[in-house]
Formats: C-alpha cells, sequence, structure tokens
C-alpha cells in the first residue's frame, strides 16, 4: 500500500486540437511538498484545475487518498479533503475575515467550527484582523486570507496556484516557512505551483518540470536543478 | 444587530407608523403613503435579490401582479376562505419561484434579466388576453370578504386604517429578513454572491441558496402586490406589466439596496416626488430621471448609503472629539 494522499494519473486535457496537458502523472506522498515549475502556459495550473474537478478530464484518473475521484465536482471533492487556492486572490471581498473563515469551517462539517476558525486565522496570523472586511486588507493579508479558506477543515492535499505572486520578499519568504511548518504541524501535504524558483527549491521535497503541456523532469530538487534539459527549457544556463 | 436592537427598532418603526396613522387627517395624504407602503415591499423583494444574489431582475411585477390575480380567481370561484386563500397564494409564489428560480439563477448577468423581462411578460400578455379568467385588458375586481383575518372590511375602507396594515406588513418583512439574512442563510448567500467559485471551494453548493433568495424576493413581492389587491380591490394587467418592475428598479437604485431600509426609502421618496413634482409639470418622470442620474453618479449606494457615510462620518468626529478632550 503507497502512502501516497494524491496521484494524477496519465492526465490529458484537451481544447480541441490544443493539448493544454497531454498524459501527466504525478504522485504526492503524505507530508510531502511537490513543487510544479515551468514556462507561462506549460500546464501547470491546467493540471491543478484537472485534480480539483475544475476543468474535466479528456483523459487520465485522479485519486485522492487512493478514492477515484476523477468523476467528482469540486464541492464533493473538497469535502474528501482536496483544497486549494487561486492564481488570483479569490476571498469574500464584502465579508469580515473571521465570518468568512468561520462559514467557510462549518460548511466543511467541523462540529466547533468557532475553535477551526479562531486556530486557522492563529496560524496565518490573521487573528487581530478578524473584524476587518476583506476588502479593506492589503494584498499580502488577502493572500493570507484565501490561504486560510483553503487551510479550514483540515485538507490532507493543498494545492496552491502561485500563493507568492504579488508578495514581496520577506512576504515571500515569511509564507515559504509558514508552508513548510504547515506540513507537519498539520498533517497537510502541498502540491505548489510557483514561479518563484528561490522559494520552490527552498521547501519542495520533489520538484516536476512542465514544457508544453508535458513532463519533462521530475525528482529531487537538487537533480532537477543540475538537469540540462531543465536548464535550457526553464532555469537558463546560469540557474 | 443584537435581539435588543432589533426588537427596539421594530417597536419604534410601528410606534412610528401609528403616530403617522393618528397624526395625518388627510385622506388623500394617507392613500398616497399607503401605496408608497405597498410599493416599498415591492422594492424590497426586488433589491433582496440585488442584495443577496447580485442580480437585477426586470420581472419581479409578475409576483406583484400575480398574487392579487391569484386571490382573485381564487375568490370568484369560491374555492376556499380568503385567509387560506392568502397564504396558499404566497406558498405557491414561494414554490413557483423556487422551481423556476433552480434553472435561471444559473443564468449569469444580463441574460438573467432578459429571461425574468420575457417570463414576466409572458404573464403580462396571458392575463390580458384571457378575457374569461382575468378579465383581460379590464382588469377583475376582488371579491374580499366581509372580514379578513378578523378584520371588517369597513374598517379597513378608513385611510389611517390600511395605511397601517400595510405598514405593519412592511415592518414585519423587515423584522423577517434582518432575522433570516444575520443567520447562516445570510452569510451563505453573501459568500455565493462574492465569489461563487470560492463558495463551491468551501463546501458550499451554491444552486440552491440562490434559487431560494429568488423564492424568497418573490415571496416579498407577492406581499406587496397582496396589499395592493386588498387596498384597490381590484387588479388589471398593467400591475404586470416591466415598467411596474422597472419602477421598482428605480426605488432601489434610488434608495439604496445595501441597507435593508434602502428601499423602503426610495419608494416614499419616489411618491413624494411623483406627487409634488406631478403638481408642477407633466412630465415629472423626466425630472425623477435627472434625479436618478445624479444619485448615481453621486452616490451609487443610494439616499441609504449617503446617510450611512454621513453618520459614520459624524461619528468618527466625535469619537475623535472626544479621545482630543481626554488628551
Amino acid at each position: 500500500m503507497s502512502d501516497y494522499v494524491l496521484q494524477a494519473q496519465d492526465v490529458a486535457i484537451h481544447y480541441g486540437g490544443v493539448k493544454a496537458v497531454d498524459g501527466v502523472s504525478l504522485t504526492l506522498e503524505r507530508g510531502q511538498i511537490h513543487g510544479l515549475i515551468g514556462p507561462n502556459g506549460a500546464g501547470k495550473s491546467t493540471v491543478i484545475d484537472a485534480i480539483t474537478g475544475r476543468t474535466r478530464l479528456t483523459r487520465g484518473k485522479v485519486m485522492l487518498g487512493g478514492e477515484d475521484v476523477s468523476e467528482l465536482g469540486t464541492t464533493e471533492r473538497r469535502m474528501r479533503g482536496l483544497s486549494r487556492s487561486f492564481q488570483r486572490t479569490s476571498i469574500f471581498g464584502q465579508m469580515a475575515v473571521r465570518k468568512q473563515v468561520e462559514l467557510a469551517s462549518h460548511k466543511m462539517g467541523v462540529k466547533d467550527s468557532d475553535a477551526d476558525a479562531d486556530a486557522v486565522l492563529k496560524e496565518l496570523g490573521l487573528t487581530p484582523l478578524a473584524d476587518v472586511t476583506a476588502e479593506d486588507l492589503g494584498y499580502g493579508e488577502q493572500r493570507r486570507l484565501d490561504l486560510a479558506l483553503a487551510l479550514v477543515g483540515r485538507p490532507s492535499v493543498l494545492l496552491l496556484d502561485e500563493p507568492m505572486a504579488g508578495l514581496s520578499v520577506k512576504e515571500s519568504l515569511d509564507l515559504a516557512k509558514h508552508l513548510k511548518a504547515l506540513t507537519s504541524r498539520w498533517d497537510v501535504s502541498v502540491l505548489l505551483v510557483e514561479h518563484d524558483m528561490d522559494v520552490v527549491f527552498g521547501i519542495s521535497d520533489v520538484v516536476t518540470v512542465f514544457e508544453l503541456g508535458r513532463v519533462i523532469a521530475n525528482g529531487a530538487p537538487a537533480a532537477v536543478r543540475a538537469d540540462p534539459r531543465v536548464r535550457e527549457a526553464y532555469l537558463g544556463s546560469a540557474a | 444587530m443584537s435581539n435588543l436592537r432589533v426588537g427596539m427598532s421594530t417597536a419604534a418603526a410601528l410606534a412610528a407608523g401609528a403616530a403617522v396613522a393618528l397624526l395625518v387627517s388627510s385622506g388623500t395624504v394617507l392613500s398616497l403613503l399607503t401605496q408608497a407602503v405597498i410599493y416599498a415591499v415591492f422594492a424590497t423583494g426586488i433589491a433582496l435579490l440585488l442584495r443577496q444574489n447580485g442580480m437585477v431582475s426586470f420581472g419581479h411585477a409578475l409576483f406583484f401582479g400575480v398574487s392579487g390575480y391569484a386571490v382573485g380567481i381564487v375568490l370568484q370561484l369560491k374555492l376556499m376562505p380568503a385567509e387560506l386563500a392568502v397564504l396558499v397564494t404566497l406558498a405557491g409564489i414561494a414554490l413557483a419561484a423556487f422551481a423556476v428560480g433552480l434553472v435561471i439563477v444559473r443564468v449569469p448577468g444580463v441574460a438573467f434579466s432578459m429571461l425574468t423581462l420575457a417570463i414576466g411578460q409572458m404573464f403580462f400578455l396571458t392575463a390580458s388576453r384571457s378575457r374569461g379568467l382575468t378579465g383581460g385588458a379590464d382588469g377583475m375586481n376582488i371579491d374580499w370578504p366581509a372580514t379578513l383575518f378578523g378584520v371588517p372590511q369597513s374598517l379597513l375602507a378608513r385611510p389611517a386604517v390600511m395605511f397601517m396594515v400595510c405598514w405593519s406588513v412592511l415592518v414585519l418583512v423587515m423584522l423577517l429578513l434582518v432575522l433570516v439574512l444575520r443567520g447562516r442563510f445570510g452569510a451563505i448567500t453573501e459568500a455565493v454572491r462574492d465569489n461563487e467559485e470560492r463558495a463551491r471551494f468551501i463546501g458550499i453548493r451554491t444552486l440552491m441558496p440562490r434559487a431560494a433568495v429568488y423564492a424568497l424576493s418573490a415571496t416579498v413581492a407577492g406581499v406587496g402586490g397582496l396589499l395592493s389587491a386588498l387596498n384597490t380591490g381590484f387588479v388589471s394587467p398593467e400591475i404586470l406589466h416591466w415598467s411596474v418592475s422597472g419602477v421598482g428598479l428605480m426605488m432601489v437604485v434610488v434608495g439604496g439596496y445595501k441597507a435593508l431600509w434602502g428601499p423602503p426609502l426610495g419608494a416614499i421618496v419616489y411618491f413624494l416626488a411623483r406627487d409634488v413634482l406631478g403638481d408642477y409639470a407633466n412630465h415629472w418622470m423626466a425630472i425623477f430621471g435627472i434625479a436618478l442620474i445624479a444619485v448615481i453618479v453621486f452616490s451609487p449606494t443610494g439616499i441609504a448609503g449617503a446617510l450611512q457615510r454621513l453618520f459614520k462620518g459624524r461619528k468618527t468626529v466625535l469619537a475623535a472629539g472626544a479621545v482630543a478632550a481626554r488628551h
């Protein structure tokens, strides 16, 4: 029995003749951070959309904790512990911070949703902003709230789509530290799409490189960084 | 809002209505205010859809008009007592709107508005042409019984009593909405309105809440229609016309939809403007239209929004003054 919490098997997403993703297989082990990198348009976000059910699979299978969830909708997958954040901050703009986190927790079926919401807010340093309306938060705070909404209900898998986008260097480093700590403290495994190479290679246990909808390299960060195909396709010779 | 504050606001609103009914002696003015209150209930229904679902309906006149027709037909055919007919009509509107809502709330933006317009106009034409059942373009009288919910018709015929009945219903509708929307249902519908995709990703099935809001807003509009039928004892196809929905929307825009009391304020302003401006100009609507543009440009959240900002600003200034005085 494998310790995979998530498996994408031979996943393909085709739009007519365009093969956005073609034959991608990924695995995520418990407690692991798995970085996905590649140039824009390589298919990283499309893979995340496919895994979460936002985009329909043309071919392939998505297994969550050994269960085939390929035919389930986004809400059903979320209820089974598959959570995500979005490339663009996705929060409830006109609602207070705590209210929306507590609502999310309640809808996830957490018995003590108040305590769960408080724990999530504390984890992400949002407790002092609990009563602030989300649209009045700063950008970095909104990104943290986005992550908070993804964390409620203690998901087993967290898919993060460019969580550092638009953050300052300090904010990115803080968030990276947080993510690393989360995997053990909250027993969550992370699939991370990110363009900040220092972050990806700094905190990932495994890195997969995409190009034109296909995987061109996969393995430990150091090995991937040294791979000539990766240097040529994405990192550049100076990397 | 705490229970105490809700209770006190309700009592104050009822007392204010009673004061108006007692102090205003002119039957004409009371009649005008009664019409304004009836439309306030109608506009509250339209605004509810906008506030909780972010959707604009051009077809809520359907529910405003069809409630009067439904009660009128049931009473004409002597199918059941009037009190039961009122309750069955509202339940029927809620169920029918929920069923229709399950289909049409999936359609986003302008397309949704056009669908509501099409459905509304379909009923307008049906009512206009079904002469045997609805009286066609001439409309139909409603045979209200001698007493309704224990209140004699002779009493309801007094403008002050009719005003107080309509005002009490408005206050009751507002109270129910406050209680419903401050709970989990309100939070869920706000979440779906703000960000439907994220709502799905926190475990909310988004269709049901949207359809439920549509049904609730239709039922509130139906309550307004029943009051109108009670007030005039008559219903005609004009009440189903899209322009009635347009008038309701104007009230919502002028009053503001973010505060629950905005649409009733808009309805009162509309009727007062119609009465006052109508004395000076035949085309008073043109002047009102300019006022509408001014509100949209300078206060997109309506008069209620402007008043809220004003009071918030004053509170801030007073608080700052108090802090400065302490130092």
